[in-house]
């Protein structure tokens, strides 16, 4: 129980660090699984029509996201991990940073128990293992729509090129000037991760770009499932 | 100056994203004299061609890892992680 | 009206007019007209006013590479008008002429300032007497510049943007060359960006008779995938990276493989008169013709050194221009078109060239004749109102030299080529010497099918084929195109000879920079600023080097060329600038600050809350009562493994192995050459886990200097940055114990969590971890938890402390209490040069452990020489404060120390602050003197904190 004190509790409202620009943005909230989630702005029909005309961008920051330490590739839902190319497994994503770091990403409601499995693999696990709940660390914003790869091109110099970065490619680098991470998640469809300070900035810098090639921000509910958007390729 | 680095880990990036640690410059294994330790705390090679440097993937995965780049031309001949050295 | 019938293949549309102004004037245009098609087809000769004399200049090249048409459109200037399309209701106004184009009083320079005003004149003629100089440079400064820019803007209303592209190959330029290299590349697999200046892809063949062959290669290329960019010019090559500017775009193209298709400039000749308006290249004048249907002048003459001019000539007669004469520079021989010129009655002139040409206010005549000839002899006066030169061609290497490759005097073709070019960049077309057309293309196609090979694209029978394009290259290299090297200058005669038209620059200026002893290239450059100006030296470098080698008696190649260095093309600086976002960091608390009213500044890479509006106030009431600080932006770090205590020993000169489970101490962190990088504090979680706090500016350093090390010494240890993760909350002051119990179940009494304890329990419902120290002196509860909640638990203890006189403070608050404590900032007390001993901390290094740690040795040796200064606090005498960086000196003595912090404490009444001393005065009750912006104050040296010394208070 050493680390409770990084993870969010159900008994008070947790925030994104976008919280207020989203609301700003005319977004509507609704607590789920602890958090306040952005799940709509004004109109959801408009906003699933941008993700598949232009672009829209949703805040994520409420996903789950721990990190692994030590061995990872037993804890990698059975498979091992190859560097720059997240597994999908158990409704995560296996992210891996290095031979010895990975983060997993999964929705909010998952978030305290795969905690509590992981730390108890850990505790069995014969090498050295930490498990360390990142998920107030991080910010997380789902980009998506045929525009997204244009929107990041004004943002990072990551190469999204689906010959470079196909379906499941993870790339830590550089977003905005700042240290981040892009997951693929389908073929239009796009998860950024950066300091959760940051938040703020991160917000203007995406919106701004994306106003520019007809985007805009989406409530979560605008969202095809991940595992739906892959279908649809 | 806006080459591009292949982090051992996570593949080519700009040169922008990563930190910069210097020429490799081995501490002393035992009390140095003060000579030694001048030397190690306030000399360096500082070569015109090839050198083996530090670098860390600042905006990236984190970690620290060896590149071999030619200080003339910034051409980066190898980069490796330091467990995977020789 | 200059526009001539209609023409086939004119990029014109004449269905549609336009209408825009210029100085005020109406002006029709036809959609796709540039700005100075239309203008001079409506009988506009003079363009802009040059940049030190004032003089006329007209439209030239008509390809954006001279800096004869800048004009101001709208609110953005040095826009190239022979470029920039028209649009609908744009305002175009001239520069750099006052009160006008026509009537330019400035332009007397150009009569009396030959004399007073040579290179460097701002720093001889206008430099006596001494005193007058800031007038005089008042009036050079409103003389000096070009066009206007707008103070300020409203935001976003002209929007600039970074774009990054990366591919497997970039061509740059979209001439014959590059577009047939485009659609080979791609053709094969490649993913390819082509990059071109003009409007429309084609390059010579536009305006030169290949129109219908340009449209087939650019849908070639096309069809095959490439991306164009059209008006576009690539301004340099940074390892690979090439920036292309695009209108208000800035795209970043990062590619595998580059060809530079970047062909060549057509260059001017240095004859007196040379800049006068009417004076054209010959591709000039051929743009105007064949894509805007613009008759260049009624009776031309021409004077080439190569049949490209004679080519122009035929087409200019075609087009109904009146040719009066050729001079061709070449004495003998009869090529194709001179045969053509003469079966068409023109005269031609051999071995002859352009000695003078007259006029005022625009071409009258001009003067030829044999460039050697004793004066008079052989010469003919003509009237013209065009003259049409063609001066050969200097391959545009310029980005191919940043990217590294060399070139070297060619003395059969008269140019720089080039002599190598680096693995990763093909090089392709004029700028390879491919000048014919055939055999342009076929470079571009070898050089593309190159580059894509190189990435593991094509089949053996592109392989095959390039093998065989590439030996066909070699050997029509051999046979360049017959051609004349004009001699430096072409005549003898007076009047100025511009040899750089961006600056004014003249022949004579160059032969006084070399008498004045700036007898090389780059020198010369620098001190005439000749190829510094807008072209870049597109016109100016050649004939430059010409006239050096002239000057110096050496040869061309001794010259050579001056470094090629980026931007290629003229930028605007706002399209370098990109988007105008700063990333910056903000606590999960930041709304609340905004919202209660904080003053917020930049602290490093953080927005912070400085003060609520009452600094004073906010501190006395954590004396008094109790107040909250947010305090965030500490930087945090897990330290997690069986070596954990190890590693923390090795990297802090004092102990954590020993560190009880649930207990914090202070550490500071020295570099091995024993000076102090930063502080914080440690609270040993479990047996094997650590949470260490930074300083908030020393996060990310600290984080990769202790991962570092761990890379180096490979112990059993994990580290992970919650820096952003947490949330943490100062909660200080006598009434602080009461406000936090009510919010948790922790027995928060004197006995039960006492100081320097570090317990996790929730707090308002949240999981947390209390650190019980104390920086700003009062009984203190650092309180930390997940950011998601770091509102919720603002909010609540504001809310629990609100009957208790509870107040949120910002940081110049917290930097008075601190100082009352003389609790150091690293950074703000320390620099570079600190180490523990001065800084008054010897019981920090504990050089009994037994194993070695980071500065150790450095530390033993500052351990057994006593410190030169001494870090101390000190009492002002009256109520100055002393500014931050005034010099301390023993009374009546010389400067031997600084003041580090300073402020008016009114809990203490009176102001004290700290100070590096010499280390003999580092005694309670020395009395010093401060130097102070011209005042000398004195002070008393404190060596124990100002408030609370025992820390009776803080430990309660």
């Amino acid at each position: 129980m050493s680390f409770e004190f990084l993870s969010t509790s159900e008994a008070a409202p947790a925030r994104s660090p976008m919280e207020r620009e989203a609301r700003a943005a005319g977004a509507v909230f609704e607590r789920r699984d602890g958090w306040n989630v952005a799940v709509r702005f004004e109109d959801p029909q408009a906003e699933r029509e941008r993700c598949r005309a232009a672009v829209g961008f949703a805040d994520l920051s409420q996903l789950g996201k721990i990190e692994l330490q030590g061995e990872l590739a037993a804890f990698a839902g059975g498979g091992a991990l190859e560097l720059g190319t997240a597994l999908r497994s158990d409704g995560a994503w296996w992210c891996p940073y290095t031979r010895e770091r990975a983060l997993v990403l999964c929705e909010a409601a998952s978030t305290a128990g795969l905690r509590e499995r992981l730390e108890e693999a850990a505790e069995s696990s014969p090498g050295l293992a930490s498990v360390i709940d990142l998920s107030s660390s991080l910010g997380a914003l789902a980009i998506a729509g045929p525009g997204a790869r244009e929107t990041f091109a004004r943002f990072t110099a990551i190469d999204l090129r689906p010959q470079v970065t196909p379906v499941g490619g993870f790339r830590p680098g550089s977003v905005a000037r700042s240290a981040g991470a892009i997951l693929r998640e389908g073929e239009e469809r796009y998860l950024m991760l950066f300091g959760a300070a940051l938040g703020r900035y991160m917000w203007t810098v995406v919106a701004d770009a994306a106003a520019a090639l007809g985007g805009g921000p989406v409530g979560v509910d605008a969202l095809d499932p991940v595992g739906q958007a892959a279908v649809h390729a | 100056m806006s080459y591009v680095l292949t982090c051992p880990n996570c593949g080519p990036r700009e040169v922008t994203d990563f930190g910069f640690g210097g020429e490799l410059n081995p501490r002393p294994r035992s009390t140095p004299s003060q000579r030694e330790l001048g030397e190690y705390n306030y000399f360096r090679r500082n070569v015109a061609g090839v050198q083996r440097e530090w670098w860390v993937h600042r905006s990236g995965c984190g970690a620290w890892f060896y590149a071999e780049r030619d200080t003339r031309t910034n051409e980066v001949l190898l980069t490796e992680l330091p467990e995977d050295a020789a | 009206m200059s526009r001539l019938p209609e023409r086939e293949g004119e990029r014109i549309d004449r269905s549609r007019t336009l209408s825009f102004s210029f100085d005020g004037n109406e002006v029709s245009a036809y959609e796709g007209d540039t700005i100075g098609s239309a203008l001079f087809a409506a009988g506009q000769r003079t363009f802009s006013r040059s940049f030190k004399y004032h003089r006329r200049r007209g439209l030239m090249c008509c390809a954006g590479q001279c800096p004869n048409c800048l004009v101001q459109v709208d609110d953005a200037p040095g826009v190239r008008a022979c470029t920039e399309p028209v649009r609908e209701g744009m305002k175009v106004v001239h520069m750099n002429a006052s009160p006008s184009l026509e009537l330019d009083l400035m332009s007397a320079t150009d009569v009396v300032g030959g004399p007073f005003t040579p290179p460097g004149f701002y720093y001889k003629t206008f430099i006596r007497p001494r005193r007058l100089w800031p007038l005089y440079e008042k009036v050079l400064r409103s003389a000096a510049g070009l066009g206007r820019l707008r103070k300020s803007q409203p935001e976003r209303e002209w929007r600039t943007e970074y774009r990054r592209r990366h591919a497997d190959v970039l061509v740059v330029g979209g001439g014959a060359a590059g577009l047939s290299a485009a659609a080979a590349a791609a053709e094969l697999g490649a993913d390819v960006v082509l990059a071109d200046e003009g409007p429309e892809p084609g390059g010579r063949l536009l305006a030169e008779g290949g129109r219908e062959r340009a449209r087939e290669l650019t849908e070639r290329a096309r069809l095959a995938g490439v991306e164009l960019l059209e008006n576009a010019p690539a301004l340099g090559a940074f390892d690979g990276l090439v920036p292309v500017w695009q209108g208000d775009t800035l795209h970043q193209v990062r590619a595998a493989r580059i060809v530079y298709a970047t062909g060549a400039i057509e260059q001017p000749l240095l004859f007196p008169g040379n800049d006068l308006p009417g004076v054209m290249l010959s591709g000039g004048a051929l743009r105007l013709v064949e894509l805007y249907a613009v008759k260049p002048g009624t009776r031309a003459v021409v004077a080439a050194v190569c049949d490209r001019g004679l080519d122009a000539a035929l087409a200019l007669l075609d087009a109904g221009v009146e040719i009066a004469c050729v001079a061709d520079l070449r004495p003998g021989g009869a090529s194709g078109p001179a045969k053509l010129l003469l079966r068409r009655n023109v005269a031609l002139m051999r071995g002859a060239t352009v000695l003078e040409a007259r006029g005022r206010g625009g071409l009258q005549g001009v003067v030829l004749g044999r460039p050697d000839a004793a004066d008079g002899e052989g010469e003919r006066a003509i009237g013209c109102d065009l003259l049409v030169v063609s001066g050969g061609s200097a391959p545009a290497t310029s980005l191919l030299s940043q990217s590294g490759a060399r070139t070297g005097y060619d003395t059969e073709r008269g140019q720089f080529a080039l002599t190598h070019v680096p693995s990763g960049a093909f090089a392709a077309g004029e700028v390879a010497g491919a000048g014919e057309l055939a055999s342009a293309e076929l470079s571009g196609a070898v050089a593309g099918a190159e580059a894509a090979h190189a990435l593991g694209f094509g089949d053996e029978l592109s392989h095959t084929r390039a093998e065989e394009g590439r030996r066909t290259l070699a050997r029509d290299h051999g046979r360049p195109a017959q051609a004349a090297v004009p001699p430096p200058v072409t005549s003898r005669r007076k009047g100025k000879c511009f040899a750089c038209l961006c600056e004014d620059v003249t022949a004579k200026d160059i032969h006084l920079s070399v008498k004045e002893g700036y007898d090389s290239i780059e020198l010369s450059k620098r001190y005439t600023t000749t190829t510094m100006g807008p072209c870049q030296g597109r016109m100016c470098q050649l004939p430059a080097v010409r006239l050096m080698a002239q000057e110096t008696g050496t040869t061309l190649a001794e010259v050579g060329t001056t470094t090629a260095r980026p931007p290629w093309h003229a930028v605007p600086m706002g399209v370098l600038a990109g988007r105008p976002f700063e990333p910056a960091k903000r606590s999960s608390i930041h709304g609340r600050h905004r919202e209660l009213g904080a003053n917020v500044l930049w602290a490093g890479d953080w927005r912070r809350a400085y003060d609520y509006g009452d600094p004073r106030g906010e501190a006395l009431a954590v004396h008094e009562a109790a107040g909250l600080i947010d305090v965030s932006t500490l930087g945090k770090l897990i330290v997690r493994g069986p070596d954990a205590g190890e590693l923390l020993d090795r990297l802090y000169p004092n102990r954590f192995s020993n560190l009880k489970v649930g207990r914090v101490r202070y550490g500071v962190i020295a570099s091995d050459a024993g000076r102090i990088t930063d502080d914080g504090t440690i609270c040993r979680l479990d047996d094997d886990s650590f949470y260490v706090t930074t300083t908030s500016s020393g996060a990310g350093a600290i984080y990769e200097w202790f991962t570092w090390w761990l890379a180096d010494w490979g112990l059993d240890v994990h580290i992970t940055d919650v820096t952003q993760g947490l949330s943490a909350v100062n909660l200080a002051g006598p009434r602080a114990r009461e406000i936090i119990s009510t919010l948790t179940p922790l027995d928060c009494s004197a006995e039960g969590f006492t100081y320097l304890d570090g317990k996790r329990a929730e707090v308002a419902g949240v999981p947390c971890l209390i650190l019980r120290i104390g920086f700003v002196g009062e009984v203190g509860y650092e309180i930390h938890c997940a950011s998601a909640h770091g509102e919720h638990l603002w909010d609540a203890l504001l809310d629990a402390g609100a009957g208790h006189g509870l107040r949120p403070f910002g940081l110049e608050p917290q930097r008075l209490l601190r100082l009352q404590k003389m609790h150091i900032l690293i950074g703000q007390d320390t620099d570079s040069e600190s180490n523990p001993f001065g800084a008054a901390m010897p019981w920090i290094v504990k050089l009994d452990k037994e194993q070695d740690f980071i500065g150790r040795w450095a530390l033993e040796r500052y351990a057994e020489e006593p410190p030169e200064t001494s870090l101390v606090g000190f009492r002002m005498a009256n109520g100055h404060v002393p500014t931050e960086g005034a010099v301390v000196m023993p009374v009546d003595g010389s400067p031997m120390g600084q003041v580090t912090s300073a402020r008016h404490s009114p809990q203490l009444g009176g102001v004290i602050g700290m100070a590096w001393v010499p280390a003999a005065l580092a005694k309670d009750g020395q009395r010093v003197t401060i130097s102070d912006e011209g005042k000398k104050l004195q002070a008393e040296v404190v060596t124990t904190p100002f408030y609370d010394p025992d820390g009776e208070v803080l430990r309660s």
